[in-house]
């Protein structure tokens, strides 16, 4: 009797589900069914819906329903100085939160990479932000932090020559902004962190064994992998934070004037200050057709990053 | 190129436990290759990582080149480590890989290149492959780049965690004889880690076994096979393993089985004097000799003094050139493992006799594990 | 060189060489300065949270002063006045938050099971799909949705919230919940099958066992984003399915002093959901990207 040992690693294959009967196929969609339903009910109604609205003249506070005006509502939101502010303005504030967000979440991840007295309470008390109510948020830094009388921060930075200043209405769009950046970096930390603590040790080690001090390591070999993280991170926050409501409503109200209008306030108020159903649904068209174009770009790096999953037959 | 030497080395992992290297004395020579063997948890790799600087030091120093590196960085002890799953850069390509340590330090780009080029060419390494990224090559491929890295660097101390467990048996032969013939070439100390005391014994100027996180005996393959200091030694080096086997002593011997085995004087003298009533005896396979049943074979061989056993045999290995015999011994069921000729071995169930010459037995004390009269 | 060491033999510290003060000193400095440095930047997150919870037990006249007040004589006032308000807003957002997580999990488990272990031939299209109506803004059918409501009579009622709620939490279930199943070993399903057992069977005695504890990840996350949701609540009810964000809203009156009032149902509004979020950490991040991350 002989021994042999291969120690080989067995080899990759790409698991494919087997090919499989007609009944087998069947009853393989069947769990999917229901959610799948669902999700197209719910979801592409509603758009079906809109898309029909946008061609149609329906202003709620005006008798005579909807009638057919063809791309009037369209030209409208084309021209709509309104319509380009809001847009522009959501570019802004999504582009610098999620930037700054994604920055700030580095530095946290970093700090909660290493082992330290209490680690665990840190990383409790930085991914709060995230937890709390976006509506609690904005109020409570529209009050009792950024309030020009009785604000903490103004309190805070009073030892640097801040004299009671009125941030909200001097600095709006900052004012919301940082309290975007502040509900989201949470979010960018934790999977930063995440990335951080897939690196293996081995090439750690034998960084430093090459010559290589932290700062170098961090360089020429965190960075290139954490990429594919940091990637996720600001599609996905760009993703959410494209439709920041809460805030804009609760702290400003969307001004002074328009100064903090984004999409999302731009539509509600197309809704429920305009009563413009139509002008609305032409609105919310334009801006999904801008998310997909944007979404394909966006998924284009979602496939490289999700090229990992696989199933089992 | 430098000696190195642990002086009293340990390394405690956790309060109240036992330590993972127990104070470990070991000088290696300039220019040597030195294998650490052992079984899992013998302290082994943990000693390399602290020759690297990857482990600190609870107890006692390390020294390259006569100088105390203890406290010193990784980087700043000259050496370079060839690690078990390679290490290699993921997202740099092989040339980047092995030019890292180059560039760390400073190195111009033209000589990086040159030298990763020498490097590449001295392990056989496709140019093309110099522009590859580690997941587009073989395992045995990123074997050779993870050498390249190290030899690049040119140091004093070359380190390797059991470079060869990834590779299969065939590559791992074949790899094993091409690093021993590069660091003839090169002459750069080596200290290479193992579990594999075949790779072991042939590798190694010296062999130190280590178990339990302490040093076992240190010297030549030869002098570990012929002269094992202890039980542990005895039955950890040697393929296939020496048969070992707690037996109480009498009158002349010792007895196994049905049989006594005569001993040499001086392990009587040795045991007697320890206060023994029963020993380890240790027979290497090799050293059983299958011997045909006939009356003037027999005569001959009863006066050359050697000890027969008689026993049934079990079960046969055939390994092509030889034969592993395992053979059941009356009176206990004891089983030994004797090695036969190949061509027409023993079949199971035939019974057969072994012969053993006195001097090849080796004895051990059964508490402490030490050679008696070695 | 030979060395015998008796096995009974503990490590000798011999000839052990002092570490340089020197450097002893900079190890531990630097491991101080990083723990100070990220307490710092702990603290400074949590300062926002820490301070409306403070201020919820303030009364009024304490707290909108200068400087702002950190030592005052505490009072149950104000949540007083929370609790006395809350009720149907409570009861409101319970009912959406916890009917639509149940709904999310009867259909996402399914859902992910033929994504994962059982796949459909399509799977990758399919969990794209999911994913796309995450990324459709919501807010663009809003005047829409707010007709679709008023036709079905629906507005103003708890459904529309537990339904719209459903569906913007099942993408994410799906996903974290076919990563999770994932995870379970293919050898035990195996195991399973030739043990005879049905698809029903084992989703109920393999999967599901192991599976559970990201349930109960996927049910927290779920619940997190379901408790918080401002814009459908605000734009689809007014009192008869009034959630909780919708009560905060509330307590900002026209006139008169209300911050520390404010703070108390902030407080009383978040707690639950910080709770949860604590409890599920280790699934956030998996539930953010998610389940591409684990």
């Amino acid at each position: 009797m002989t021994v042999v040992e291969d120690l080989a690693p067995p080899p990759k294959v790409e698991i494919r589900p087997r090919a499989v009967g007609r009944r087998e196929a069947w009853a393989r969609r069947l769990p999917l069914l229901p959610a799948l339903i669902y999700v197209v009910v719910v979801t592409q109604i509603p758009f079906v819906v809109t898309l029909w609205y946008s061609f149609q003249s329906y202003f709620w506070d005006v008798p005579g329903g909807a009638h057919f005006t063809g791309l009037s509502n369209y030209t409208k939101v084309f021209t709509s100085p309104d319509f380009r502010g809001a847009l522009v303005r959501s570019v802004i504030m999504t582009a610098s939160a999620v930037i700054v967000a994604m920055i700030l979440g580095v530095v946290c991840a970093v700090l909660l990479d290493r082992k330290f007295f209490g680690r665990g309470v840190v990383r409790t008390l930085i991914i709060t932000p995230f937890l709390v109510m976006p509506a609690a948020a904005s109020l409570v830094w529209a009050g009792p932090m950024l309030d020009p009388n009785f604000g903490l921060l103004n309190y805070l930075l009073a030892p640097f020559g801040v004299n009671h200043v009125a941030w909200l209405s001097t600095h709006p769009l900052g004012s919301v902004i940082v309290v975007m950046i502040w509900q989201w970096t949470p979010f960018m930390t934790l999977i930063v962190l995440a990335g951080l603590q897939s690196q293996p040790t081995d090439t750690l080690e034998a960084a430093k064994v090459d010559g290589a001090g932290a700062l170098a390591t961090f360089r020429e070999l965190t960075l290139p992998h954490l990429r594919p993280y940091i990637e996720l991170g600001i599609l996905l926050g760009s993703i959410y934070l494209v439709n920041t409501f809460d805030q804009v409503r609760l702290m400003t109200n969307g001004g002074p004037g328009t100064t903090t209008t984004n999409l999302p306030f731009y539509l509600y108020q197309q809704v429920n200050n305009a009563f413009d159903i139509g002008g609305a649904a032409a609105a919310g068209v334009v801006t999904v057709v801008l998310t997909i174009i944007v979404a394909t770009f966006a998924l284009r790096l979602f496939a490289r990053v999700f090229q990992a999953q696989e199933t089992r037959a | 190129m430098a000696n190195v030497r642990y002086v009293s080395a340990t390394r405690v992992f956790g309060k109240g436990m036992p330590a993972a290297v127990d104070g470990l004395d070991l000088d290696i020579n300039d220019g040597e290759f030195m294998v650490l063997v052992g079984p899992s948890g013998s302290g082994k790799t943990t000693a390399l990582r602290m020759l690297a600087g990857l482990e600190p030091l609870d107890g006692g120093r390390v020294e390259i080149g006569d100088r105390d590196v203890t406290f010193v960085p990784p980087k700043d002890r000259d050496i370079a480590m060839v690690f078990q799953n390679y290490a290699l850069y993921p997202q740099k390509t092989v040339a980047e890989n092995m030019g890292f340590a180059l560039k760390m330090q400073g190195v111009h780009r033209t000589e990086r290149d040159r030298r990763v080029r020498e490097a590449a060419k001295l392990l056989d390494l496709d140019e093309q492959l110099l522009g590859r990224k580690p997941k587009q090559l073989s395992g045995g491929q990123r074997q050779r780049v993870a050498m390249g890295r190290a030899i690049v660097r040119e140091p004093k101390v070359f380190l390797m965690d059991e470079p060869l467990s990834n590779l299969d048996a065939k590559l791992r032969v074949q790899t094993r004889s091409q690093i021993a013939e590069l660091q003839r070439r090169l002459g750069i100390t080596t200290v290479y880690v193992t579990h594999d005391q075949v790779e072991a014994m042939t590798m190694g100027n010296r062999v130190a076994v280590l178990s339990g996180g302490q040093l076992q005996q240190c010297a030549t393959p030869r002098e570990l096979y012929d002269n094992p200091v202890n039980q542990f030694v005895a039955g950890f080096i040697g393929s296939p393993a020496m048969n070992l086997r707690t037996v109480p002593l009498t009158d002349g011997g010792a007895r196994l089985a049905d049989r006594v085995l005569p001993l040499p004087p001086a392990i009587r003298t040795a045991a007697r004097e320890a206060g023994l009533s029963e020993l380890v005896i240790g027979m290497r396979p090799e050293h059983l000799h299958v011997t045909a049943a006939s009356p003037q074979a027999d005569a001959a061989r009863d006066l050359d003094g050697s000890a027969e056993l008689t026993g049934e045999v079990i079960l046969v290995e055939e390994l092509g050139a030889d034969a592993l015999l395992h053979v059941r011994l009356p009176e206990g069921g004891n089983q030994v493992v004797a090695r036969a000729e190949g061509r027409k071995p023993p079949t199971p169930g035939q019974a057969v006799t072994l012969r053993i010459q006195p001097d090849d037995v080796f004895a051990f004390h059964p508490v402490t594990g030490a050679r008696l009269a070695g | 060189m030979i060395a015998i060491r008796d096995p009974g033999l503990r490590a000798g510290r011999a000839g052990r060489t002092r570490e340089p003060t020197r450097q002893l000193l900079r190890d531990v400095s630097g491991r101080i300065g990083w723990a100070v440095l990220a307490w710092a930047v702990a603290l400074a997150f949590f300062l926002p949270v820490a301070w409306m919870v403070l201020t919820a037990f303030k009364p009024e006249s304490a707290a909108e002063t200068w400087p702002p007040q950190f030592t005052f004589s505490p009072t149950l006032s104000q949540f007083q006045l929370v609790f006395s308000g809350w009720g149907p807003y409570l009861t409101h957002s319970v009912i959406a938050t916890v009917v639509s997580t149940i709904l999310v999990l009867a259909l996402g488990v399914p859902a992910a099971y033929a994504l994962s272990l059982q796949p459909i031939k399509r799977w990758r299209d399919g969990l794209f799909f999911f994913i796309s109506t995450k990324m459709l803004p919501i807010v663009a059918a809003i005047g829409p949705l707010y007709v679709i409501a008023l036709k079905t009579h629906l507005l103003d009622s708890i459904w529309v919230l537990i339904i719209l709620y459903t569906a913007m939490n099942l993408p994410l279930a799906v996903w974290m919940i076919r990563s999770f199943m994932l995870e379970v070993p293919g050898e035990l399903l195996e195991a399973a099958r030739l043990d005879g057992a049905g698809r029903i069977r084992e989703i109920r005695e393999v999967i599901l066992p192991i599976v559970s504890p990201g349930l109960v990840s996927t049910a927290l996350i779920c619940v997190i984003f379901a408790w918080n949701e401002l814009f459908l609540a605000l734009n689809l009810t007014v009192t008869n399915a009034a959630t909780m964000p919708m009560f905060l809203i509330s307590s900002v009156p026209q006139e008169g002093l209300f911050i520390a009032h404010l703070c108390a149902a902030a407080t009383v509004a978040s707690v639950p959901v910080i709770i949860a979020g604590w409890i599920a950490q280790r699934s956030l991040v998996r539930g953010l990207s998610l389940g591409a991350i684990k």
